[in-house]
């Protein structure tokens, strides 16, 4: 497979929100281009309420109301998305809000729900319902079952807000080491900039009113540089000095 | 971890707390159900009526209808007929009800049409059904589904349309598909409002069942009660009420209440 193959290619020329009672009509995107190189993390990021969620919803297929096209490099790419919230079904168990995901013969084989449970840590709370479990292990089960169906393409929309610094900080050591095990395709959301530095290959800032792309910057730090403070500190100045 | 030890502990003081809770209420039932019969025994005594019986009497005539087989072989036909009616009626119902919750514009066009079955009084609708159908068993069961149809589309549509986005767009990106959907998606979120349909409507089923015994049935706890009026045996009457309330206790607390807790599990 080569390289440098392309994963994902959206074109959004434009994409608007009609008028609702007293909101006028608004044009959120305009002229958006973006080509995801297959095994990639790119991070889309941005002021806060300037599209970068609707971008991802129409790259997930979630939101068809646009002008433009969505292609991926192979046609029956798998998906996955982990939303802002964790969004498991409380009335099923941990272990079976992971299970529904696979096809029913994945399912049963090869204890892989299992596996992927005791990779994030949820083995003990396979059984227990999600509410009763604190954000940042939903957030764990969410990661789990996002990585499960072994996806070509995943995408994330600030996976990680609203949670304490070591519960990030763990959660984000969690999706490096399993997106090491298996790299994938990944676009991800963020308005957070040190998490951006931290996890980027490539970042793209959207900005703008309508909002299109204004940066488009490689991001060549070695894995354990992004564990190093100094160095990500020193990125998110020169890739944000003119934000 | 933990936390299953604490899932646990949480699980018995729960359960502690519910037991004593039941125990104080089950004393307070007894206690409220004697004085009722006392009252009951009470003005009988006072009367001194054919026409009023005390509670020794509808006994009698309740161990003497149970001894027979009478009482078992009506009641036995009237719960077939509810049996019928209530869960044709609640599937029906409830796939009306998703589907108006769900597409807008069938909800604005079946809107009158749901009005109309709505306000419909059952006795009209009983009498319809045994006019064009003839005195049958299908006429009979027909005209209470078609009661209590329009109440159940009514309260799952109400569910339906609530129904959580992020939860279908989930489904949706992980290719639940429509059966897996339907069964761990959307069916779990209306099921407050399935429950809710399946309690008014059971007790809604049961009285229209008995109308419908009354008016074209040879058998069934409808036809005892009409056979009853008709002879001024009030016991009978009577004895056949209580039977009747007995039942519906005993699927209130031995079917509905175990499948509610089972469904509400899951809540914190
Ligand atoms: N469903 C919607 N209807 C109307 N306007 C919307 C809707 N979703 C988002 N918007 C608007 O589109 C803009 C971009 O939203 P969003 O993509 O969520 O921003 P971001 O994710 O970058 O914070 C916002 O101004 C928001 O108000
Ligand atoms: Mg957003």
């Amino acid at each position: 497979m080569n390289e440098k193959q392309s994963a994902i290619r959206v074109t959004v020329d434009s994409k608007a929100f009609p008028a609702v009672a007293d909101r006028p009509e608004q044009l959120v995107l305009r002229g958006v281009e973006l080509e995801v190189q297959e095994g990639s993390f790119v991070v889309l990021t941005g002021p806060s309420g300037c599209g970068k969620s609707t971008l991802l919803n129409i790259v997930a297929g979630l939101d068809p109301d646009f002008q433009g096209t969505v292609e991926f490099g192979e046609d029956d790419a798998k998906l996955s998305f982990m939303f802002q919230t964790p969004r498991l079904l409380p009335w099923r168990t941990v272990e079976q809000n992971i299970r529904l995901v696979l096809d029913d013969e994945v399912a049963e084989a090869d204890g892989k729900v299992a596996a992927i449970l005791n990779r994030v840590g949820l083995s003990e709370a396979a059984t227990a319902f999600p509410e009763r479990l604190s954000l940042g292990m939903q957030r764990r089960a969410a990661l789990a079952r996002a990585f499960v169906v072994e996806p070509d393409i995943l995408l994330m929309d600030e996976p990680f807000v609203s949670l304490d610094d070591p519960s990030a900080d763990s959660l984000r050591a969690l999706l490096i080491e399993l997106w090491n095990r298996r790299p994938t395709t990944v676009l991800f959301v963020t308005h957070d900039r040190i998490e951006a530095v931290m996890l980027a290959t490539r970042l793209v800032r959207l900005g703008g009113t309508p909002a299109s792309i204004v940066q488009d910057s490689e991001v060549s730090l070695s894995p354990p540089e992004r564990l190093d403070r100094e160095k990500v500190l020193a990125w998110r100045l020169r890739l944000f000095e003119n934000a | 971890m933990t936390l299953d030890n604490q899932t646990i502990k949480i699980g018995r003081i729960g359960r502690g707390v519910i037991g004593s809770v039941l125990s104080g209420r089950l004393a307070w039932t007894i206690v409220s159900f004697l004085s009722l019969l006392a009252l009951w025994a009470l003005v009988a005594a006072i009367l001194q009526s054919r026409l009023f019986p005390g509670p020794l009497d509808v006994g009698a005539k309740f161990v003497s209808e149970a001894a027979s087989g009478e009482l078992a072989h009506h009641v036995g036909i009237t719960l077939a007929r509810v049996a019928a009616a209530f869960f044709v009626a609640m599937f029906i119902g409830t796939a009306f009800g998703i589907a108006l919750g769900v597409a807008k514009g069938a909800d604005q066009f079946f809107d009158t049409w749901l009005i109309f079955f709505l306000n419909l009084p059952a006795l009209v609708t009983i009498i319809l059904c045994y006019v064009w159908f003839g005195l049958t068993e299908t006429a009979a069961v027909l005209a209470v589904i078609i009661n209590k149809i329009p109440n159940v589309t009514v309260t799952v549509r109400e569910g339906a349309r609530s129904l959580s986005r992020d939860l279908t767009e989930m489904a949706q990106i992980y290719q639940f598909g429509t059966l897996k959907t339907l069964r761990h998606v959307t069916l779990p979120q209306l099921a407050p409002f399935i429950a809710a349909a399946a309690r008014g409507g059971l007790s809604l089923v049961w009285k229209i069942v008995l109308v419908v015994e009354l008016l074209g049935r040879p058998n069934g706890v409808g036809r005892q009660l009409y056979d009853g009026f008709q002879l001024f045996d009030v016991s009978m009457i009577l004895a056949y009420a209580i039977a009747f309330i007995l039942v519906v206790q005993f699927i209130e607390i031995a079917v509905l209440q175990p499948i509610e807790a089972r469904v509400n599990r899951w809540r914190r």
